[in-house]
């Protein structure tokens, strides 16, 4: 099929500009720009911006639409290049921001492929732990992302480990996206904007994890008027406010949040002081604030400044010792968006990221530090340019500056007379230039070609990596299209992590002249069909192969160790599933239903330091804990009328694999140590397949529409047929004491099931003004 | 819609909600071929001496204690010979308890381990079925203790004070060492206040083991250094871990590292025991 004469007129003009939502001024994500007459279309990128040439003089139907929102159609008959800004309206009921995906038809005709994105609104409903909105975690319910897993807390995207997700928040690297070892987000619903996660196909503009980007912005604030928003839950309450500092040019965005179980902790220990019964509840609270303002400089430049932290604080003290636990991210974002002209828009953007934890024991006489930190500055700039229908190019660079400090220990005696320390600090400049080109070959053909360049520079181990990416879309008819995409990745820093459960010790570790950058390789087919408006299937393939990939030695030592190299095998590992989806957005029944098939394996491993062991390689390749094979999500979300909605979630997987000793063998030991009859002996790792996860969550919503704005009540039950899943397995020996000589002995061994969640019912309350 | 009585059901579910999170379940484990599992201690002044038992699958049946038990439990007929210095030891498959120490071993021989620090040790073992196992090992000279001080707490808690036990030493400079510290209360018999294993890699020069507030007047206070070599510490370490394992869901299970080859599978350590020990009475 030719491309129509206007393609490539040299009597074009542009048409360009920006689309936002009209209650609040939040610029549009993903908003459709259709030209009637010329059937042509585009959509706005991640900064509301958006451009298309069109031929001089001719009179044009310009229709702007977005999901949820009334289109607005448009004639203009341009003479010379034009910027047009759109506000959008979401109608009469002024709803939450409404960021949905891009329309099913856009998706369709997209080059994106292995792409999954929720909208504040849905992540609003659907039932979550302790009634607490998570917008990370609804998120795990789309396809290729295992959810609902008891305790297993990280996120292992199509077979990657849970450190190769590059989390953004507003652009700036949050290390650590997990408050209560990984049970609630550091994301707030209320302060988000849009959250969007790449599971392959990568854009060139993305670099620096091998699985996954997760992409999330923060509302910019309401440019319109001041407004407000918060809940209180069982256990924690959460306020944003926001509004114009100057209408429609500047508006600010302030969220917080905190938990505040500790309180009545602490009330319960004040209580039962001096009951030697009654064991003290350790404090534990986590909070954590959102800040935005943005300013509008004329017509072509914007600045937004915002800002994250967040911390987790656990405490523990008695008369022998004070034990002080805390973690947390740290993050600011400085970002100028420029429009050059109307076929070239900028956005750069500074960055501040810092993640740290510290621990601190002191008992009577001695006092024990450790912690690790990650800070890191980076300067990125990045170009769009629409050279005309035919091409958008996009085009940047990005320089990261990394200090590290690692297993920071320091103990000793509080009078100063013994001292121990142990501790690595690293520094690293990593680096990244791409180029790319979404090149519409013709209406029913695209592709998006890039090539990134990146590097890693620490103390004289410098590495080079290119990235080649393809993604391709072929449009067979207004239903049906097929994509396919390739990716390559490199990660040059590891998380080193010694269980599948998110802890805040792990450690973030740079690449070295011994530990190589990690490599991922993959491919993904796939496959669109749209039934009508609201029904959308999708289907994909995808194969990752992925290299320099850490596990412990057996015995391994993480902490006070000034040489964690030596601590490393360093293997491959492959990963291939087919994921299918089905999605309705449309109608008084919304939801989706996920299905994942899935392999996962590790293996080739090699030690750093010959003198280690790993028992593993005598067995061979092993699967990871995370190696998944069945996966199905169900969120049904059932708007019975304007005050209720019903919401279901059903998640069910394969059991996780467990290392579980299979051996047992008598220990004996020397003088003063008694006999162990029962130490476990463990051979190949993850060989154990726990039994099938599986949960039902019920939500109910009743709303209510005070004078003042509105509010509603979030009823949920989580785990609504009482299901044990197993968090963990261990065997253990029951003992009788022999009467004669009272010597215990082990008579049989058990094998119990912790789980952690029983049924769990919330109430929370939800207003907004 | 009545909120009172959407309440009334919550509590409802609050109350059924608190049930056990733990339950015993019927499990397959992989299977596991047998093994041999192979003590053995080299203690300057005390006789050769070893233990041989056997390694089951982790559901397999228990010994009873009853004239089973021991056959259930031990590995015997092999044929265990310690080289050393050119001299060989052959120790016989005959059961013999050490009484002041409560153990029992299954090889014993009548010669005893000399204080021939830095000599190397040849274990060679043939199983009855031919199978064979071998493991070396060097005799350390032990690491002096410096001193042990005993210090009282800055004030009185319950109308007691108490003490703990400060155990001073001094590293071996520009050399790798491993130690094991135990701290027994009373007697050697007891079960340690203290046991663990430690390498040098963050420690210099002087260094202190030290205990909480936890002992009082009269109390005799038995301070043991061991020096041990890298298989023993390897051997114990990983056996800590793989106890842990089982019981903490955010630890990192470990194979036992052991020091024993050959063509028959076991596990197990080969090792010397050099220590010094002081004891010192909590004054009154």
């Amino acid at each position: 099929m030719g491309l129509p004469f206007w393609l490539f007129s040299q009597d074009n003009v542009t048409l360009s500009g920006t689309i936002s939502e009209a209650e609040t001024g939040e610029t549009l994500i993903g908003a459709t720009i259709l030209v009637e007459e010329l059937n042509l279309g585009t959509s706005t990128n991640e900064y509301g911006f958006f451009s298309l040439s069109v031929p001089k003089g001719k009179k044009l139907t310009v229709i702007y639409s977005y999901v949820g929102f009334n289109s607005i159609s448009r004639d203009v008959t341009l003479q010379q290049d034009e910027q047009i800004d759109i506000e959008l309206s979401s109608g009469v009921n002024l709803d939450e921001v409404v960021v949905k995906a891009n329309s099913f038809e856009e998706q369709l005709r997209s080059t994106e492929m292995s792409v999954e994105e929720i909208s504040t609104k849905e992540a609003k409903l659907v039932p979550v732990i302790f009634g607490e909105s998570d917008i990370l975690k609804t998120i795990q319910l789309k396809p290729g992302i295992p959810s609902g897993s008891e305790g297993t807390t990280g996120l292992f995207v199509r077979g990657g480990g849970s450190d190769q997700n590059l989390i953004v928040l507003d652009e700036a690297v949050v290390y650590n996206a997990n408050h209560l070892f990984g049970f609630f987000s550091t994301f707030n619903t209320d302060a988000v904007k849009d959250l969007k996660i790449y599971k392959g196909g990568f854009p060139a503009q993305y670099g620096g994890r091998l699985s996954s980007v997760i992409d999330v912005k923060l509302k910019e604030g309401n440019s319109k008027k001041f407004a407000g928003s918060g809940g209180i839950g069982l256990i924690s309450s959460r306020l944003t406010l926001e509004g114009p500092i100057q209408e429609d040019k500047s508006s600010f965005m302030v969220s917080g949040r905190r938990t505040y179980v500790d309180i009545f902790t602490r009330l319960a220990n004040d209580a039962n002081e001096g009951n030697e019964d009654f064991t003290p509840i350790p404090d534990y609270y986590f909070y954590d604030l959102n800040t935005k303002i943005n300013f509008k400089f004329g017509e072509k430049d914007r600045l937004f400044l915002s800002g994250y932290f967040g911390r987790d604080v656990f405490g523990f003290s008695n008369d022998f010792f004070n034990f002080d636990f805390d973690w947390g991210n740290a993050t600011g974002t400085a970002r100028w968006n420029h429009i050059f002209n109307s076929k070239l828009f900028a956005n750069t953007t500074f960055t501040y990221s810092d993640y740290q934890y510290n621990i601190e024991n002191r008992i009577t006489g001695f006092s024990f530090k450790v912690g690790s930190n990650i800070q890191d500055a980076t300067l990125k700039t990045d170009f769009y340019y629409a050279i005309n229908n035919k091409n958008t190019i996009r085009f940047g660079a990005t320089a990261t500056y990394h200090q590290f400090t690692v297993g920071r220990l320091q103990a000793g005696s509080t009078d100063g007379d013994i001292q121990f320390s142990a501790g690595q600090d690293f520094d690293g400049i990593q680096a990244g230039a791409y180029v790319s080109d979404e090149i519409t070959f013709s209406p029913r053909f695209k592709a998006n070609v890039g090539l990134r360049l990146s590097g890693f520079f620490n103390d004289g181990s410098n590495y080079f990596g290119l990235e080649p990416r393809a993604a391709l879309n072929y449009t067979l008819n207004p239903r049906v299209s097929f994509k396919a995409s390739y990716a390559k990745m490199y990660q040059y820093l590891h998380l080193v992590a010694n269980s599948g459960i998110a802890l805040p010790t792990d450690i973030w570790y740079p690449s070295t002249e011994n530990v190589k950058p990690q490599a991922s390789d993959q491919f993904a087919i796939g496959g669109s069909y749209l039934l009508n408006r609201s029904l959308f299937f999708n289907i994909e393939a995808y194969y990752k192969l992925l290299d320099n990939q850490i596990e412990f030695v057996d015995g391994a030592q993480l902490f006070a160790n000034d040489n964690l190299e030596q601590e490393f095998a360093i293997g491959k590992g492959r990963s291939y599933g087919l994921e299918f989806s089905i999605e309705k957005k449309e109608g008084a029944l919304t939801g989706w239903i996920g299905y994942t098939l899935s392999w996962t394996r590790r293996g080739d491993f090699t030690l750093l330091d010959d003198n280690q062991f790993f028992e593993q390689s005598r067995y061979g390749d092993f699967a990871p804990i995370y190696d998944r094979r069945h996966d199905i999500s169900v969120v049904a979300i059932y708007e019975i009328n304007r005050r209720l909605t019903a919401t279901a979630t059903f998640v069910y997987g394969s059991g996780d694999l467990r290392w579980l000793p299979n051996g047992r063998y008598t220990f004996q030991d020397i003088y003063g140590q008694r006999l162990n009859p029962v130490v476990p002996v463990y051979e190949d790792r993850n060989n154990f397949r726990l039994p099938a996860y599986h949960r039902l969550d019920l939500g109910l919503v009743i709303k209510f529409f005070p004078k003042w704005g509105e509010s509603d009540l979030t009823i949920n039950i989580i785990n609504a047929y009482d299901r044990r899943n197993t968090f963990f397995i261990y065997l253990e020996p029951e003992t009788v004491t022999d009467p004669l000589t009272n010597i215990e002995l082990p008579t049989r061994i058990v094998a119990n099931q912790v789980s952690l969640f029983p049924i769990l019912p919330s109430l929370t309350w939800n207003f907004k003004f | 819609m009545n909120i009172k009585y959407f309440l009334f059901i919550l509590s409802g579910l609050f109350a059924f909600s608190a049930c056990d999170l733990e339950q015993e379940v019927d499990i397959e484990l992989p299977e596991f071929e047998q093994a041999i599992a192979l003590e053995c201690y080299l203690e300057p002044g005390k006789p050769f001496r070893l233990l041989m038992t056997q390694a089951d699958p982790f559901f397999a049946p228990l010994p009873a204690l009853d004239e089973q038990f021991l056959s259930m439990l031990l590995v015997d007929s092999a044929e265990v010979t310690i080289t050393y210095e050119g001299e060989t030891i052959a120790l016989r498959n005959q059961f013999s308890l050490d009484p002041g120490q409560i153990k029992f071993f299954n090889y014993v021989a009548n010669e005893i381990v000399p204080e021939a620090y830095g000599t190397s040790f040849e274990l060679n073992v043939v199983t009855k079925e031919g199978e064979t196992i071998f493991a070396s090992t060097t005799l350390l000279e032990p690491v002096p203790i410096d001193s042990v001080v005993i210090e009282p707490d800055d004030e009185i808690r319950n109308d007691t004070l108490f003490y703990r036990a400060l155990t001073y030493f001094t590293d071996r400079p520009n050399e790798a060492n491993f130690y094991r510290r135990m701290l027994h209360v009373s007697s050697l018999d007891s079960l340690p206040e203290q046991d663990f294993v430690t390498d040098d890699r963050i420690v210099e020069d002087r260094v202190v083991f030290g205990s909480s507030y936890e002992f009082i007047a009269g109390d005799t206070i038995i301070n043991t250094l061991f020096h041990i070599d890298e298989n023993y510490y390897n051997y114990l370490e990983s056996a800590q871990n793989a106890i842990s394992g089982n019981f903490n869901p955010f630890g990192q299970p470990s194979p036992i590292i052991s020091n024993l080859e050959g063509s028959a599978k076991a596990i197990g350590v080969f090792t010397g025991l050099t220590y010094d020990r002081i004891t010192k009475i909590v004054p009154e």
